[in-house]
Formats: C-alpha cells, sequence, structure tokens
C-alpha cells in the first residue's frame, strides 16, 4: 500500500520514535517538523496533510494572558491562529489541529468567575471552530475530551517536559496518537453503513425461542436496561444514515414476534433494512444482505454476544468488521454510541433518510422484476428530477458522492471537499447536483455533474451518480440539463472521458449510447488545444457536438411541481466569448 | 545450583523492542551511540520503555545520567528489580 506523507508538528516534543506514533504507520509516512518552529510547518508544508498538535500553554504564557478583556485576548491569540490561517489559504490538504489547554488550576480561582486561562481557553476553540466553517481542509480535534478518558494528570507528565520538552507522559502521548487517528482516517475512507446487530444476546437478554417473547431480559433495570440502551445507541445510528440489519439465527417468527409485542422494544421492523433470521452460518447470510443493499461487506460492521460466531465471522470474512466488545453487556450501549466506524464529519440530510432509500431500492428492484415491459414501467414510475447549484448547503452531500461513488462515475474522479469548494466558486466551472423523487420516494441528492469550460469547449470533469438509482436513465437527464447550462453560456463542443478504474464497468457504454463519439482530433484541431487546457486525459476521450446531441430518454421525466431552488446566475456567461 | 533464571525481560531485549531494525550485541557494555539508531531521543524512548515494563519511574536527572545498560541495571537494583 502506498503510504501518504503525513507532515506532524508540534508547539512542544512529539518524541517521534515512541511506539504511540506506530498506530499511524500503516498508512501514514511520517514527517516530523522542528517542534520550536511549528509556524514554519504551517506556512512551508502546503503539498502534504498535516497534523498540528497544539498545547496551548506553549503558545501563550499564562500571566500574558491575565486581565485580558475579550477583545485582547482575541488579539493575543490572532498571532497563534496567523500561520494556521496562512496554511489553510494555500493549502487545499487537510490540517488536523489536536489542541490542548489543560493546566492544572485551584478550584477556588474559578468559583466565582472564570479565570483569564478558561476565558482564552474558550476564545481558542470558539476562533478554531470559526475558521473550520469557513475552511473545509481544517479537522479539530479536543485533546483535553481524549485525554479525559484516563484522566487529564496522567495524560501529562512534568518530568518528560523539563528533561526532554514533551507534555505528555507516554500514555498521554498515546491517547492523543488514538484521537487523531480516527480522524484521519475519515478523511480518507469512507465511514462504514451497516450494523448487524445479533437479537439474542445484543437487543435484548436470554434466547427468546426458549423462554419466549414475555421472558426475554428487555427493560426496566438491570441488564434489561441496558440491553434497552443497545437499541436506543443502535437507532441513533439508523436515524443518521446507517443502516441496521439482523443476522439472527433463531425462527422468524420469534424475533418479530418480540419486535411487535414487547412493549420495551425500541427498534420496530421499520429501522431494519435487512435480515437474515435462519438457521445458515452468519458469514453466507452478509453476503447475501451485502447482495441485498448493493454494498460491499467492507461496509458492514458486526455485533454479536457470541465470541464463537465473531471468530468465525473474521476468518470467513475479514473484510467486515468484526467488534469484540467486553463481556460486561452494560458496556455495549457506550460502546455503539462511541463507535468510529459510523462517524461522519458533516451529517446531512441523505444520511438520515437513507434506510428509507434503500428500502425503496429494494421496493424497486421488486417492480421492476414483476413488469413485462421497460418502457412502460419508467413511464408510471412519474419520475420528477432537478438540480440544485454547488454552494456551502450542497457541498457535504458532494463531497459524499465524489468520494463514494465507485460504480457510476465516468473517471473515478475523488475531489475532497476542498476542491470542491473551488470548483464550485470559479466562474469557469459548470457544476450541479441532481435530486430525483418518484413514485417509490424521495431519493434525495443522487447525482454530481461538473464541467470545465474554455471558449466554446467544455469537458466534463465529473459524471456520477448513486448505484441506488441505477436502470432509470437519470443519467440521460443529468447529460441533458448539462447540456442546455453549457449551451446557454455559448459552449458548442463537450469533451467527456471513460477512465476504466475496474469498478466503473457500469458507465462504459454511457457515453457512445448519448451521442458522443470516440475522439482522434488532429495536432492542428484547434478544440486539441481547448481540451488539453482542461484536463490530462488517460482514458479514451468522446466528443460530443452540442448543436446536434439527441439525449434519448429525456420524456421519462417530468418537471417537479416545486421548484427546488435554481441556480443562481454564474459569471460564467461572462467569462465566457 | 544453577541460578535460577530472570522472569523479567533483559535490558538488551527492550533495547532490541525499541531499535527492531537494530542489531543489538548479545555481550558486552552497551551505551547511548553504541547502535545506530540510539540517539539521545531513542535513549529517551528507551527509558520509558523501562519504566513501563518494571513499573519504576526515574528522575529527570536520572533520564539525563544515566546512560549505559549497567547504570540503568544499577538503577533499577536500588529499587529492588531483578533483571
Amino acid at each position: 500500500m502506498t503510504k501518504t506523507t503525513l507532515r506532524v508538528c508540534g508547539s512542544s516534543h512529539l518524541l517521534p520514535g515512541a511506539p504511540a506514533w506506530a498506530r499511524l504507520e500503516p498508512q501514514w509516512a511520517l514527517v516530523f517538523g522542528d517542534f520550536a518552529d511549528w509556524p514554519t510547518a504551517l506556512r512551508t508544508a502546503s503539498a502534504d496533510p498535516l497534523l498540528w498538535i497544539l498545547t496551548l500553554e506553549d503558545v501563550s504564557a499564562p500571566e500574558s494572558l491575565e486581565g485580558l478583556d475579550a477583545g485582547a485576548l482575541d488579539d493575543a491569540l490572532a498571532t497563534l491562529m496567523a500561520p494556521l490561517e496562512a496554511r489553510l489559504a494555500a493549502s487545499t490538504q487537510p490540517t488536523v489541529v489536536a489542541w490542548t489547554a489543560w493546566r492544572p488550576q485551584s478550584a477556588i480561582a474559578s468559583a466565582r468567575r472564570p479565570s483569564s486561562w478558561s476565558r482564552a481557553t474558550r476564545r481558542l476553540e470558539t476562533a478554531l471552530y470559526g475558521l473550520a466553517a469557513q475552511r473545509v481542509a481544517l479537522h479539530l480535534v479536543d485533546l483535553d475530551a481524549a485525554l479525559a478518558i484516563d484522566g487529564l494528570a496522567a495524560a501529562f507528565d512534568s518530568r518528560n517536559f523539563y528533561a526532554a520538552s514533551c507534555r505528555f507522559s507516554r500514555k498521554g502521548l498515546a491517547r492523543v496518537v488514538a484521537a487523531v487517528e480516527p480522524v484521519l482516517q475519515r478523511i480518507v475512507a469512507a465511514p462504514k453503513k451497516v450494523l448487524v446487530l445479533d437479537c439474542d444476546g445484543v437487543l435484548w437478554g436470554d434466547v427468546v425461542g426458549e423462554v419466549g417473547v414475555g421472558r426475554i431480559v428487555l427493560g426496566g433495570d438491570g441488564l434489561g436496561r441496558a440491553h434497552k440502551d443497545i437499541q436506543r445507541a443502535a437507532r441513533r445510528l439508523g436515524q443518521t444514515g446507517t443502516l441496521l440489519a439482523l443476522a439472527s439465527k433463531n425462527t422468524a417468527a420469534d424475533v418479530w414476534e418480540a419486535f411487535d409485542r414487547h412493549s420495551d422494544m425500541v427498534l420496530t421492523r421499520d429501522d431494519i433494512a435487512a435480515w437474515r433470521i435462519d438457521w445458515s452460518e452468519k458469514a453466507a447470510n452478509l453476503v447475501e444482505m451485502a447482495k441485498d443493499l448493493d454494498l460491499g461487506l467492507e461496509s458492514f460492521v458486526f455485533l454479536d454476544d457470541n465470541p464463537f460466531e465473531r471468530e468465525k465471522m473474521r476468518l470467513a470474512l475479514p473484510q467486515v468488521t468484526t467488534l469484540e466488545p467486553l463481556a460486561d453487556v452494560t458496556t455495549w450501549p457506550a460502546l455503539i454510541d462511541g463507535l468510529d466506524d459510523f462517524a461522519r464529519f458533516d451529517a446531512t440530510a441523505e444520511d438520515a433518510a437513507k434506510a428509507q432509500q434503500y428500502r425503496n431500492r429494494a421496493a424497486f428492484a421488486d417492480a421492476q422484476r414483476s413488469a413485462g415491459d421497460e418502457t412502460s414501467f419508467l413511464a408510471g414510475l412519474a419520475m420528477e428530477a432537478s438540480s440544485s447549484p454547488l454552494d456551502a448547503t450542497t457541498l457535504a452531500r458532494a463531497e459524499q458522492l465524489a468520494a463514494k461513488t465507485n460504480q457510476y462515475n465516468l473517471r473515478g474522479a475523488r475531489h475532497t471537499a476542498a476542491e470542491l469548494d473551488a470548483l464550485a466558486a470559479s466562474p469557469t466551472t459548470v457544476a450541479f447536483l441532481t435530486r430525483l423523487r418518484d413514485r417509490f420516494g424521495d431519493h434525495g441528492a443522487v447525482g454530481l455533474t461538473i464541467a470545465r469550460v474554455a471558449g466554446d469547449t467544455a469537458f466534463l470533469d465529473s459524471f456520477l451518480m448513486s448505484c441506488r438509482v441505477l436502470g432509470r436513465h437519470l443519467d440521460a437527464w443529468m447529460l441533458g440539463r448539462l447540456a442546455a447550462r453549457l449551451q446557454g453560456c455559448g459552449v458548442r463542443w463537450l469533451f467527456a472521458e471513460f477512465r476504466d478504474s475496474g469498478r466503473n464497468a457500469v458507465a462504459a457504454d454511457f457515453l457512445a449510447a448519448h451521442g458522443f463519439v470516440p475522439w482522434r482530433g488532429h495536432d492542428g484541431d484547434p478544440r486539441r488545444c481547448a481540451m488539453a487546457s482542461l484536463s490530462a486525459i488517460e482514458g479514451e476521450l468522446y466528443l460530443a457536438d452540442l448543436d446536434t446531441l439527441v439525449i434519448p430518454h429525456l420524456d421519462l421525466f417530468h418537471a417537479p411541481e416545486t421548484q427546488p431552488q435554481s441556480e443562481p446566475p454564474r459569471a460564467l456567461a461572462a467569462a465566457v466569448p | 545450583m544453577p541460578p535460577r533464571p530472570s522472569p523479567n525481560p533483559s535490558l538488551r531485549a527492550l533495547l532490541q523492542q525499541q531499535f527492531p531494525k537494530a542489531t543489538v550485541p548479545a555481550t558486552g557494555s552497551l551505551a547511548v551511540g553504541d547502535i545506530r539508531e540510539w540517539d539521545s531521543l531513542g535513549h529517551f524512548n528507551y527509558l520509558m520503555l523501562v519504566e513501563e515494563t518494571f513499573d519504576v519511574r526515574f528522575s529527570v536527572e536520572e533520564m539525563a545520567e544515566l546512560k549505559g545498560l549497567d547504570q540503568i541495571a544499577a538503577a533499577l537494583a536500588s529499587r529492588g528489580v531483578e533483571l
């Protein structure tokens, strides 16, 4: 695996070579900067992702903050923030700031009013999150919250500070790295999508098939309360877009009777996106559920109370994340709440609606199988498509689509949030998200289209669509929408590239089937020069003449009754001759 | 009667653990600088590994003064750690 360079700087020494850092080494090639010169590291390492571990006391002496009012505190912190702001302005690479402001203070000194140090800490936090709201490349880790898990006093070591200028104890440094690792991981990898739960021993105590619904351990005090809280924690995940599934060796009727009749059940049938309740091997059942949901097994997380089942799952399907909970069931609600696997930087409305959308997908597949004629079937769906501009309100969803869409993705393009932000702001870019609604429900924003323009020529930079809506010809609608917008800007020639990523075969025929022809332009063709200015090409290049382009299937779509916000006028028209 | 083998890992074994790519000589006295990877930063990390392994804590002065395995062994012996 190719490692990505990660620049690491700190306001005090970070002990490169300490075992704590080994946790990052499988993925990252760590390059440590001089701890005494963190401003230079922030200002110069713009080509690489960067981790800055900041101890407020290293950069602001407590006595220098004493008695300052809010404005003066902000001025004092501005010196600290300036190198960070300079990096964020110069680099679209991820920046992770992990900060701590902890220092021993007398409780008496802050019993009547917050101490200057406490006020400075809050101003720093406000300033950092204010910056994060403006800069999508910035990610923050509150180390004081992470270090509190083992106790703040144990996380710091004055001996290490005076002997080696390192603020942290060996265990504290390990906790620092453990806190930043999932954030770094989420920058490069999408969250998991499915939590697969066992029933007996997880959703409730005891075996429902043996004791009956009335005697399972659920609700009340003690373990029954813990099992109910496990369900609550799972449901919270479901409400923010994680799909919940059941894999249980049981008689299905017994499990559903518990769902339908036990008064302390928190989860309902509607919360469950997929299930296999039978006596088959759970690994085989997970493979089937992955097919049902059209998701990879690497998106699955498995929770089972039986160590034997867990071990079998690890052996059979190592790509599934099999949790290893403590034997004490009372720790499981916190285990589920604290899972990094499903956590997102920005939970979008799309995430929250996802379980319903996957159920819609299953219903669509059922209806398609039972319908004879595809054209009349699709016409009967009453599909309504609409587009939304790429802006602050849609950027998080666009980033998700760009990060997760492997199959219907013409070029396998992988723009980061910062790159999308820059594209959205560019006057020579046409970019929009596509939403779809039909009689199976609102599928949300499921398509992303980005084209770069130079004169009368444009290049299809990104063209990708969620696999949830495959088979509806929404790609044709997206192309039609793009063609209309480009023509409005004076564009005639639209180049597009199909780049085989090994996973996007489903999109291989789109261009040829929608009016594009392979392009082998000679050197003197002026369009070659325009194309070269727009993008480097690694795959097969196609060209369409928008003046004569005829796009099929557009008659399947209706205009929505209430058109969402339309794209605002762009500077593009003025920028294009 | 032959001496009873110590239950504790040797300081050399810990040196190998700290510097897995290095070749640690099996005999002879050893001190900071005798192995290429064993520089002052590596030594600080090594002393913390020794502390963690034997559940002891060295003072700030000891962190500066304990340069060789013999000195470290003596500091551990003074705390009742049998090597």
